[in-house]
């Protein structure tokens, strides 16, 4: 099992109340406007919405003081984006694991079998149709007809594999990023494969929802097929995919023959080596939104296991020495460098950006089930990118996309949304 | 006892069904509180409801409700601390987190009006780009700037620049528990926020009293504080040095300085003749535990601490900064300080002199922003002993009492061994003022340390008393109602003028009596 609240004990009693996961890291803040970095508690505001309040829900739960099927804990623990700003400002200042015990009371409720009504379909789709979309399975590989790409689900190999995604695959607005991205791939000279209609969900949305057991299933697969494909590296354009690959695929004990690549970093090294030249002017004046996937919450989680021990009296010590991911080492820099290769862009940075980055909403699920919750939340982005002056938000992450976009459009906001593939191929 | 129907649905007309909650999870997630409690983290007695108010005009209609139907209420900021929730059956909380604007930034008379939920780093964030900054409590700058000034406490090592939350407060707008308005200072004749003491009525004293009525008064809905001059750039960047947030460029006539002392005594003379000098923007006395557990954590900390460095270089150690406008000022306070060394035997240690150093003690004396990771990382349990504000010498008696009476108890093995003086100093009103407190450090999932912690807490305050160490500011609140009396009787009988405001000014006794007073019957 991956996620047992038990394991996360330790790390909930502790928790000091502090509330420093409700803002981004002190040191760190810019302005009152902007100075919130939990979506969750902004707009909800009962502790309990916070990274500590859902410590203390956690405790509470594992210690029998809350029953799973408590229908307003319930609709606590899903009203959350599972985004980890908490988890990564609250390590400013301590060694807690806030985000996994979040994802751990998912698990719990799930495990009880007290798992919401709308994420029943979501869950059956995942079985039946390899998507959390209720998209048809034969579907899938149609974002690629005609490209001149190998398809992998006919047979035949390739060193590197290029992952679209459940969203760019099915999102006919979307889809354009995935073909692009091959377009540019080739053009670079990489020879890349798809998996077609044998891509399959990368188990991000399982996962986040607490369905450990469906993640698994498609996390094991789907290494299992890169192993066989011959795959030395899997690229991806979905940060999601990528956060997932990188930080929890390892726990899973398989080896992993192929290295985890975003596109915003294969985009960067093409660049730096020649290999993609961009040429074409883009004055525009555009910002960067860090996914959460592709930033803290891509590095790699090595759970502490070991024993506590006292020393000096009463301060409590862990054997081994606990590793502390407060979110620093994720993907920042790449997708930075390659907005500044464009030439003639203006790029100005938001005031939460990298580890304490605002998020945009979609996460954990919240988008499918709890639109009005992400579209508000996508709002406070589009208002962050407007008051740097940004014509157009960047971003690298189809869930990103499609969440700033709709935001933009329901709220009448003047903001493009681009992927960062887009811009490099009107860069050419 | 759960709300009746009727009662939950007036409230809920009030704030909106959106902000009233009494569900099982909602308030269990208040329920947490480590800080202040007697044992493990929960709360033992239950509110029945949180609310959500956004204006005064629903605070007011809360109060009202609650005096007619006898309910009592207590309000919160951040709400860090058992202090926020009421101590009796039957209660309702006021979280006041949606009352978090910054109304205004006089910028010309140096003064900003807060809600309540507006943290010290929020307003400090605005007031930087005005050339002006805030007072910080020592807890850090993710406290309530309003709940420091009007509430708790509010001291904080930049007072020596920029003094004491109590001090620099000035109009306030006030909701009795009876649900009256009352507005004190300028305020209350009509004329504005910027004085605290009139015209209009002048009730800083009813109010906070020494220390704040930690929510027993009813609720304070808007304040205006002083603001201060600010010498810095109106933005500082930052970047990372993990785990630490560090300055970006060194800024412009700010020096950290480290010095040491040969005894404790020669280190209070500095003390005092630095404030009298008027020169400095932050001072404290840092202890060697204290250093050591903000600069590592566990097992690092245990390498530092068997070290014996911390205990060496910071046996009798002030940090000081000066933090001026020009070449000019910073020279003069240089001079300054460099004679007052002289006088007193203080030497600088070379361990703040690095850039890197420098850095990162301007972001914790600006910035305030890594309390917790000194407090609580280590043994999970947090209290303070001893603590009266009053002189720099008191101070450091309460030092030295603390000291020796900590060391028994760690010497049993229920504390945590930080050499007993782990404790911080501060220093503020040009050297009039001073406050420590001790710090212990417990296992509060342990029975056997947190019973150890509380009792070394009860024998504190008994030597508070027999050594006429002043009384502990925290106790009070922590100990509850009654308990007051245990330090009255040496403090002229403090309790009988609280317990007189109460009855008047809370004559249904709505207000959570339990951590300030209950009413004089
Ligand atoms: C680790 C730690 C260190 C601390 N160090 C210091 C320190 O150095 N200096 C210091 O001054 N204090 C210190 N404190 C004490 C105290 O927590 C602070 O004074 C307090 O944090 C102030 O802000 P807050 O937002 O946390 O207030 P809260 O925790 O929200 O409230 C504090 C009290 O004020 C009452 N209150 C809050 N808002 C209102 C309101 N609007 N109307 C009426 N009553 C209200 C509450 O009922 C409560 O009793 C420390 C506490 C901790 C946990
Ligand atoms: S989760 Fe971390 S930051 Fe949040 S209240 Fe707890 S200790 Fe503080
Ligand atoms: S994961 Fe994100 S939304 Fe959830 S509590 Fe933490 S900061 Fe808030």
């Amino acid at each position: 099992m991956l996620l047992d609240l038990n394991d996360y004990r330790n790390d909930m009693k502790r928790c000091a109340r502090c509330s420093i996961c409700k803002w981004p890291p002190l040191a760190q803040m810019k302005s009152w406007r902007f100075s919130q970095n939990c979506p969750a508690i902004s707009r909800f505001n009962f502790h309990a919405y916070s990274g500590g309040g859902r410590m203390a829900l956690g405790l509470a739960l594992a210690e029998g003081k809350l029953d799973e099927a408590d229908e307003e804990l319930s609709n606590i623990v899903y009203r959350c984006t599972a985004c980890g700003a908490c988890d990564s400002s609250c390590k400013y200042n301590s060694e807690l694991e806030v985000l996994w015990p979040i994802y751990a009371t998912r698990a719990r409720l799930v495990g009880a079998g007290c798992f919401r009504e709308e994420h029943g379909p979501i869950i059956e789709s995942l079985r039946r149709e390899d998507n959390p979309l209720m998209k048809s399975k034969s579907e899938r590989g149609r974002w690629a007809e005609g490209l001149d790409v190998k398809d992998l689900s006919k047979g035949g190999q390739a060193e590197v594999i290029y992952h679209a995604g459940c969203l760019y695959s099915f999102d006919p607005e979307l889809s354009k990023v995935a073909r692009e991205t091959v377009t540019l791939l080739r053009s670079a000279g990489v020879e890349v494969g798809i998996r077609g209609a044998q891509e399959s969900c990368c188990g991000s949305m399982a996962f986040q929802l607490g369905f450990q057991g469906e993640f698994i299933k498609f996390a094991e697969s789907n290494i299992d097929d890169w192993n066989a494909l011959g795959a030395r590296k899997v690229v991806t354009s979905c940060a999601c995919g990528f956060g997932i690959m990188k930080a929890v695929y390892p726990l899973l004990g398989k080896k992993m023959k192929f290295e985890v690549v975003h596109i915003s970093q294969y985009l960067d090294e093409l660049i730096r080596e020649g290999k993609l030249q961009l040429s074409k002017k883009i004055p525009l004046r555009v910002t960067y939104h860090d996914p959460c996937n592709l930033g803290r919450k891509s590095e790699e989680y090595v759970p502490w296991k070991g024993t506590e021990k006292k020393v000096l009296g009463q301060l409590i010590v862990r054997e081994p020495e606990k590793t502390v991911h407060r979110g620093w080492e994720g993907v920042y820099d790449p997708p930075r460098d390659v907005i500044r290769a464009v030439p003639g862009i203006n790029f100005v940075e938001m005031e939460r950006i990298r580890e304490y980055a605002w998020c945009c909403g979609a996460g954990g699920g919240v988008k499918t089930t709890m639109d009005d919750f992400a579209l508000w939340t996508a709002g406070e982005r589009i208002a962050e990118a407007q008051s740097v002056g940004a014509e157009a938000i960047v971003t690298a992450c189809s869930w990103c996309e499609r969440n700033l976009r709709d935001a933009a459009a329901a709220q009448g906001k003047k903001m493009q949304v681009l992927d960062i593939v887009e811009l490099v191929k009107q860069a050419r | 006892m759960a709300l009746a129907k009727d009662i939950y649905q007036q409230l809920e007309a009030v704030v909106g069904p959106e902000n009233i909650s009494g569900s099982s999870a909602v308030i269990w997630s208040y329920m947490y509180q480590p800080f202040g409690n007697t044992k493990g983290v929960w709360a033992e007695t239950l509110p029945e409801a949180v609310l959500l108010p956004k204006s005064t005009e629903e605070v007011v209609a809360i109060a009202k409700i609650c005096n007619r139907h006898h309910i009592v209420f207590k309000a919160m900021s951040t709400g860090w601390g058992i202090h926020n929730l009421p101590g009796v059956k039957g209660a309702i909380v006021l979280d006041l987190r949606r009352m978090n604007s910054i109304l205004e930034i006089d910028e010309k008379n140096m003064f900003a009006v807060v809600e309540p939920s507006v943290i010290c780093m929020q307003l400090q964030v605005e007031a930087l780009r005005k050339g002006l900054n805030c007072h910080i409590i020592g807890a850090g700058s993710n406290t309530s700037v309003l709940a420091s000034a009007t509430s708790v406490v509010g001291y904080g090592p930049d007072g020596l620049s920029m003094g004491f939350s109590g001090r620099n407060l000035l109009g306030v707008e006030w909701v009795l528990p009876t649900g009256e308005v009352l507005k004190l200072g300028s305020l209350g004749s009509g004329d504005g926020w910027f004085c605290g003491d009139g015209p209009g009525p002048s009730l800083r004293g009813i109010l906070r009293g020494w220390e704040g009525a930690w929510g027993g008064l009813g609720v304070i809905t808007k304040c205006a504080v002083k603001l201060f001059h600010w010498p810095g750039p109106a933005e500082l960047e930052m970047k990372n040095a993990q785990p630490n947030y560090t300055l970006k460029e060194p800024i412009k006539y700010f020096r950290a300085s480290l010095f040491n002392f040969p005894s404790l005594e020669k280190l209070g003379e500095a003390a005092y003749k630095l404030g009298e000098s008027e020169v400095g923007y932050f001072i404290t006395r840092l202890s060697p535990a204290f250093v050591g557990l903000q600069m590592a954590g566990g097992m690092n900390f245990v390498r530092l601490w068997e070290s014996g460095m911390p205990q060496e270089m910071l046996k009798y150690a002030l940090l000081f900064v000066i933090f001026a406008n020009s070449e000019g000022e910073f020279a003069y306070q240089q001079k300054v300080l460099d004679q007052i060394l002289e006088e007193t035997g203080g030497e600088a240690s070379p361990l703040a002199e690095t850039e890197e150093m420098q850095g990162l003690t301007a972001i914790s004396v600006i910035k305030v922003d890594a309390v917790t990771r000194s407090c609580f990382r280590s043994a999970g349990g947090f209290n303070t002993s001893f603590g009266a504000m009053d002189t720099i010498d008191l101070a450091l008696n309460q030092v030295r009492a603390g000291t020796e009476l900590k060391n028994s108890y760690i010497k049993k093995g229920v504390l945590m061994e930080d050499g007993g003086d782990n404790s911080a100093t501060l220093v503020f009103d040009q050297g009039h003022m001073a406050y420590t407190e001790v710090l212990l450090m417990y296992d509060n999932h342990d029975d056997k340390s947190t019973e150890g912690a509380m009792a070394y807490i009860g024998d504190s305050n008994q030597a508070c008393l027999k050594k006429s160490l002043g009384t502990p500011i925290f106790q009070l609140s922590q100990v509850g109602t009654g308990k007051h009396g245990l330090f009255s009787p040496a403090c002229f009988n403090y309790d009988k003028w609280q317990k007189e405001i109460k009855r008047v000014f809370d004559p249904n006794n709505t207000g959570d009596p339990t951590a300030y007073t209950e009413p004089k019957k």
